[in-house]
């Protein structure tokens, strides 16, 4: 009976509560899709902040160079400078997380070419696009990690040392010699500008520390909280090793990850604060045109309890209803959004159906309030149509 | 007539605008404070990118090739190029000399320190550089800068050198390895690598952790460093933190193929490009260069974050606008009765709609005022939780806010008061 009566009801008002639920479904589409934004903005940030290079390096404990450049060259071996590769390795493998977006051993020795010394740095070469985004390449990347005769020339290194994408390029450290081509010419900006990068164990082929590291560069991505929570497991991991993000990395990016959240939410919640208004007028007012309906439904003998459950019912269909088509409308918006945005699709969250629908049908019954003032309703003064 | 009908309505009967107008003035408020905050975030969010310190980098033009690990050049203090410190004021007489907001010059000298006169010394590197110091600008002022400016990530334990003094600041890294010889308020004796000369006192006056590079050094004044390795008022890389512009379609092309308008355009945008340019020309015989890796996700990150809150501008503003719409039909429908008086007194159509409207049109006058002056406030405590400084009123937004609140006030009547245009009194005055 009281199916058949809301089903009536409903049916009865098509063209007013169309109005209605189009209002809703509007309200609920905005602020669906503004909260899987949200929801979404910290993940998506983080991983624009990857492109400032890593944030996490691997050193030995308390290891300094020398000042001396005649130190720098013979007998590193015993230097308290250099890591194990593979027990370094092999810990960051155990301490994986799909949150390290890269990472890469270094060893750096200064060797000659063309009776010039350089800085050559020994690496994954393959790591370094996703390690450093912002690089720019004359050339190619090189994309296999064996690729063991070919090398990454920095730019001032490469106008020094005369050297072209496509030519050749012969290290030189003491009476070892190492033949390779270079594969691309680096614009980095920094200090390694002045460097050539060579697969790691032509490095240390050159240097004579076969299985020795100096340093490991990890890109993490994350909240600053985060990527110190790795950092410190990793540290517990390998004890007498320095696991440390780079401050001036992580710093900025809470700084700046915080702000740009803390605005887009008190704007989210003014836009709510505005849908919830939108929605309450358009309930408020169908509310009062029920005036007449519940005039008559009195005079037929309905208990005024049973009257308001009717029409409570009948707003939080509206609500729901409307949440419903919003939140599906608002996804689909949050998705084109990412994509202009981020050029990547924004994930959606599940958990905002829920939120958004129960909100809309909160709000829905908070317009419906005046409903309360049909109690003070007396049928043969409505009826008689005043 | 007519303004006695609108005045006579407003007096009578305020009970039922009062919804229209709550809605009016919190849909304008909202929409002003986000295009204020809106209109501001882009320099606001690029002062914020400059906790990453420098973006552009300058080096001597024909310099041998630095050997530059980790951040220390190892090279000898007698190879490469140096630059004149005195050129340094230059940067502030630039065309976009306030986008400049710090630099800091660099001197690494390989040396090696100890803790007793003549005592055996331990490898280590010395890094001359400003903390706060102050440059005569040739224009007469002066502009105090350093490291405080371009390294705010730097944090001090004890307290920095004074400039020009012989006092020193020691790496986290390397005072935790040598224990007590280098804790506050003792005295180390230094000496270049390579260089005669007696070794010089310097007192450690705090222990600094910078999470690079210069955890494991000495930082010396400048001047210090200078004296040390005999190349008085030079230095050798000069880091420059400037706001910048992130880059377009202008900014990439090469200088020398612009046309002249399209030159006058890109020096006088300050883009990373045009203010290196700008550097080179003051400081000839230099390489300046952005540090891609700040300058680069700069550009990017700022476009995002700003493309993001546009679109959450323009998701308020309809907000606002379908809340005023909504809250006007409402109460038109509510009238219902009202207008089915005032037809069967025999009020034309055009009539009616021109007493609805004239009356939306005071509301959305009166609603947008009054929005927009608490949407400044708005925007004022916004901006002042979010950036620590209060966001600027924008004048020009007043007339913007008050035609949107005439246009989504009007819009939100045209169609309830289409369909009354279609009501027949009879049924409306019998409560139908």
């Amino acid at each position: 009976m009281f199916g058949r009566l809301l089903w009536r009801l409903l049916r009865g008002n098509r063209g007013r509560l169309a109005v209605a639920l189009v209002s809703v479904a509007s309200g609920a589409a905005v602020i669906s899709a503004l909260l899987n934004l949200d929801f979404d903005i910290e993940r998506k940030l983080t991983q624009e902040f990857r492109s400032l290079g890593a944030n996490v390096t691997i050193a030995r404990t308390g290891a300094a160079r020398g000042g001396d450049l005649n130190a720098l060259t013979p007998g590193l071996s015993g230097s308290p400078v250099l890591m194990d590769q593979d027990v370094v390795l092999h810990q960051m493998e155990q301490a994986r997380t799909p949150d390290v977006a890269a990472a890469a051993p270094y060893l750096y020795i200064v060797a000659r070419a063309e009776e010039k010394p350089v800085v050559v740095a020994g690496t994954w070469l393959d790591q370094l696009p996703k390690l450093e985004p912002t690089w720019k390449m004359q050339g190619n990347w090189i994309a296999a990690r064996e690729s063991e005769a070919q090398c990454l020339v920095g730019r001032n290194a490469a106008r020094q040392l005369h050297v072209e994408p496509g030519g050749p390029l012969e290290l030189n450290y003491l009476g070892r010699r190492e033949q390779l081509r270079v594969a691309g010419v680096i614009d980095a900006g920094s200090a390694e500008d002045n460097q050539v990068f060579v697969t790691l164990p032509v490095a240390q082929r050159l240097a004579g520390l076969p299985g020795r590291i100096e340093i490991v560069q990890v890109s993490v991505s994350g909240t600053a909280g985060g990527i110190s929570r790795y950092a410190s497991r990793l540290a517990s991991s390998l004890p007498g090793y320095d696991v440390r993000p780079l401050r001036q990395v992580t710093e900025a990016e809470g700084n700046l990850l915080n702000r740009t959240r803390f605005l887009i939410v008190s704007m989210v919640v003014l836009i709510l604060v505005l849908t919830a208004l939108c929605v309450l007028a358009t309930m408020a007012a169908l509310a009062m045109e029920r005036r007449a309906d519940v005039g008559l439904m009195k005079a037929l003998g309905g208990s005024m309890s049973r009257i308001l459950r009717l029409f409570l019912a009948e707003v939080s269909v509206l609500g729901a209803a409307g949440g419903l088509i919003g939140c599906v409308a608002g996804m689909a918006l949050a998705h084109w959004l990412g994509q202009r945005v981020f050029g990547t699709p924004i994930q959606p969250r599940w958990e905002i159906f829920p939120l958004t629908i129960a909100l809309m049908t909160g709000v829905a019954l908070a317009g419906a309030l005046p409903l309360r003032l049909l109690g003070s309703v007396r049928p043969a003064v409505i009826l008689r149509g005043e | 007539m007519f303004a006695r009908l609108v005045g006579e309505s407003f007096i009578r009967n305020p009970r039922r605008k009062v919804l229209t107008a709550a809605a009016l003035v919190v849909g304008m408020a909202v929409a002003t404070a986000t295009l204020t905050v809106a209109l501001d975030v882009g320099d606001r969010m690029s002062r914020e990118f400059r906790s990453l310190g420098a973006n552009l980098l300058v080096t001597p033009q024909s310099d041998t090739l630095p050997l530059e690990i980790g951040g220390i050049d190892y090279r000898p203090v007698d190879e490469g190029a140096y630059l004149p410190e005195n050129d340094l004021g230059k940067l502030k007489m630039i065309f976009w000399r306030h986008n400049i907001l710090g630099f800091t010059p660099f001197l690494d000298v390989p040396a090696s320190i100890s803790s007793t006169m003549g005592g055996a010394g331990k490898p280590a590197t010395l890094i001359g550089t400003w903390y706060e110091h102050a440059v005569s600008v040739p224009d007469g002022t002066t502009f105090k800068t350093g490291a405080k400016s371009t390294h705010p990530w730097w944090s001090i334990r004890g307290r920095w050198f004074q400039d020009g003094s012989n006092e020193c600041v020691v790496g986290a890294t390397l005072a935790a390895l040598h224990g007590g010889e280098l804790a506050i308020g003792k005295t180390i004796y230094v000496s270049p690598s390579g260089l005669p000369g007696a070794p010089e006192p310097l007192v450690v006056t705090g222990i600094v952790s910078t999470g690079g590079a210069e955890d494991r050094a000495v930082l010396v004044p400048l001047s210090v460093a200078q004296r040390l390795s005999g190349h008085a008022g030079s230095f050798r890389q000069l880091f420059v933190s400037a706001l910048t512009k992130p880059a377009d379609a202008l900014a990439e092309r090469d200088p020398k193929t612009l046309t002249a308008a399209e030159y006058d355009q890109w020096f006088c945008a300050p883009y990373i490009s045009s203010i290196s340019f700008q550097i080179r020309q003051v400081l000839p015989g230099t390489d300046v260069r952005a540090i891609r890796r700040v300058a680069d996700s700069e550009g990017r990150i700022l476009s995002r974050i700003s493309t993001l809150l546009w679109v959450v501008t323009i998701a308020a503003l309809v907000a606002a606008g379908l809340a005023v719409a909504a809250t006007s039909a409402a109460t038109i429908l509510d009238r219902q009765k009202e207008i089915g008086i005032m037809k069967a007194m025999g009020a034309t159509n055009t009539l009616v709609a021109g007493i609805f409207l004239a009356e939306q049109l005071m509301l959305a006058m009166a609603g947008g005022a009054i929005g927009f002056v608490l949407g400044a406030e708005l925007a004022r405590v916004l901006g002042a939780s979010v950036f620590g400084t209060p966001a600027e009123p924008h004048i020009i937004l007043l007339p913007v806010a008050l035609a949107l609140a005439l246009v989504v006030a009007v819009m939100g009547s045209l169609i309830p008061l289409r369909r009354a245009s279609h009501f027949d009194p009879a049924p409306i005055l019998r409560g139908e």
